[in-house]
């Protein structure tokens, strides 16, 4: 998406933005299907590059197409602005739940009606720009992209990268909730950032608008970098400061970047590019570290349980054979959070025993939640600098626009 | 104020105050507890029975072995509980049979000077146990950390007549 979203607006601006669109929902459709129906990895990773050039080609035409429909480029950049924003904070809610509920190929089964239904309206657009078939000439040239607001939304999205995929990742393999669960947890984003494109509706300025979301994010990030136990409550706060700031954030950037430059489409896929390369690179530079801290951190919290099961009162025999069960599980689970709680199964008929045994099971655990929950800490911690010091780009866009 | 710098003042503030609440919860402490030196002496808690001895018998045991090996006492812990951990361990820390047999008399030595410094046993039963211990081989020196009760409370098989000593004066 990052690689293809310019040079897809380009084509949608040398076709037409109807036939594009028609034409970029339909590939999108083909491909979301090949997604859903492949067995094979490669053939998925395939299928999504596809997907990734007809959707870059039905995103960036659906801006030139959006001013017939809503009256102005001005609003059209705010409502193809929100809908990014939204859909952002919405994707892995749905994603989850999808998985959880049907299987992970559903998630691209489902585009397909989706993007063929949304095709159907545009195809009389199409056939029109197929009956006329000209495009004006002057309407090809482009001017430059706005460099601080592209280099912002980059950053942004850097950090709203590890709101989305870690904090899901944190739920599911650190926490061990469903994915169900975390979806239902994660739908906090989607409903702060609907309250955020509101709040962001009553505030002119994009500058504000853009520094308030990118602090937002900021200060949900670094409470997700603090959080103080391993209760899914203490990421409510954080995820709501996030959602509202990535609103805000998101879609003032764009329409900054679109502001006044014409043609949209083109200027619209630069900051589609912006934000998917930082997604990436957002991944790429907090992924080695969250890897690199959970092995660290496994091994610190099995140590620590450990130490709980040595020091505990039990007697030696069964505390060592707790420490066998436990280091099987360890072996059984290598390269993620284990699950401790089948190492303790059968429990002693002792109640004496039983009642000591599930205490140490509960202390075990919760050295494990440490562990997985400060693992996770310092790529939130980075993703939070990240997204404060977007604040860079921000404060120098305004420069650029006078 | 306009709205604008409500907006980014409400920004900072929220942002502020998250952190702030979640640093004053202790956010930055949760964090998996750190195990202890095994070369640190361990203080025995006035032993009751012989249950509570024998656990903290294997305790200093493996902490004295550990300390001797460089690993923590968790960790060797771990590595005892099957051969394939015990295997795993040796590969990993370079540490072969005849180093960790050593590693493991040392540490139930120990053991043995920590019951006796606490009053868990008696120095004339405390002695014919260290002797013993300083040469027993390597899966029995494995045996004795893992039932240190019945070790302890049968110790007139590895001890002959000071085996009825032990039991005469083991609380």
């Amino acid at each position: 998406m990052a690689l293809t979203a310019v040079p897809a607006a380009f084509l949608a601006r040398r076709v037409g933005p109807g036939r594009a669109a028609a034409v970029g929902l339909a590939v999108f459709a083909g491909a979301g299907l090949a997604c859903g129906l492949s067995d094979h990895l490669s053939t998925l990773i395939v299928a999504r590059c596809v997907q990734a050039l007809g959707g870059a080609v039905a995103v960036t035409a659906a801006l030139e197409l959006l001013p017939a429909t809503v009256g102005s480029e001005r609003r059209a950049a705010v409502v193809w602005a929100s809908a990014g924003a939204t859909g952002a904070a919405l994707g892995p809610a749905l994603g989850g739940l999808l998985t959880e509920l049907v299987s992970w190929q559903s998630i691209f089964l489902v585009q397909v009606p989706v993007a063929l239904a949304a095709a159907v309206p545009i195809l009389a657009v199409a056939k029109h720009e197929m009956a006329t078939g000209v495009i004006e000439p002057e309407l090809r040239r482009t001017g430059r992209p706005h460099l601080w607001a592209n280099v912002a939304l980059a950053m942004v999205s850097a950090a709203i990268a590890a709101a989305l995929f870690l904090l899901v990742l944190l739920l599911i393999e650190g926490w061990r909730l469903s994915p169900i669960g975390a979806a239902i947890v994660v739908t906090v984003m989607p409903l702060a950032a609907l309250l955020g494109s509101r709040l962001g509706g009553l505030v002119p300025s994009a500058k504000a608008r853009a520094a308030a979301g990118a602090i937002l994010v900021s200060g949900g990030l670094g409470g997700l970098a603090l959080l103080p136990s391993a209760e899914v409550a203490l990421t409510v706060p954080p995820q709501v400061l996030v959602g509202l700031g990535l609103s805000l954030v998101l879609s003032a950037l764009t329409e900054t970047a679109l502001g006044g430059r014409a043609p949209q489409a083109i200027h619209g896929g630069w900051t589609i590019s912006a934000r998917h390369a930082g997604v990436c690179l957002g991944l790429l530079v907090l992924t080695p570290i969250f890897t690199h801290e959970i092995e660290n951190q496994r091994t610190d919290a099995i140590n620590a349980g450990t130490a709980v099961i040595l020091d505990s009162p039990v007697q030696p025999l069964l505390k060592l054979s707790l420490a066998k069960k436990v280091s099987e599980r360890l072996d059984e689970e290598t390269g993620k959070v284990p699950t401790i709680g089948p190492a303790f199964e059968p429990l002693p008929d002792d109640p004496t025993e039983r009642a000591e045994t599930e205490q140490l099971r509960s202390e075990l655990q919760d050295q494990l939640d440490r562990g997985a929950t400060h693992a996770f800490a310092s790529s939130f911690a980075l993703a939070a600098l990240i997204g404060l010091l977007a604040l860079i780009p921000i404060g120098l866009s305004r420069r650029v626009d006078l | 104020m306009n709205r604008s710098q409500i907006l980014v003042g409400g920004a900072v503030v929220a942002a502020l105050a998250l952190v702030g609440v979640y640093l004053a919860a202790g956010g930055s402490s949760y964090t998996p507890e750190k195990t202890q030196n095994p070369c640190k002496h361990r203080a025995w808690s006035n032993p009751q029975n012989l249950g509570q001895i024998a656990n903290q018998f294997t305790i200093s045991a493996l902490d004295g072995a550990a300390c001797k090996l460089g690993v923590s006492r968790e960790t060797l812990a771990r590595a005892l509980a099957t051969k394939q951990s015990r295997e795993r361990f040796a590969k990993r820390y370079g540490i072969d049979d005849e180093k960790l047999a050593e590693a493991i008399r040392a540490g139930l030595v120990r053991a043995v000077d920590d019951a006796e410094e606490a009053g868990a046993l008696p120095s004339i039963v405390a002695g014919p146990l260290r002797g013993f211990v300083e040469d027993v081989p390597l899966d029995q020196a494995i045996e004795i950390v893992k039932g240190a009760k019945s070790f302890l409370g049968e110790a007139e098989s590895f001890l002959g007549p000071a085996g009825d000593l032990l039991e005469q004066f083991l609380p």
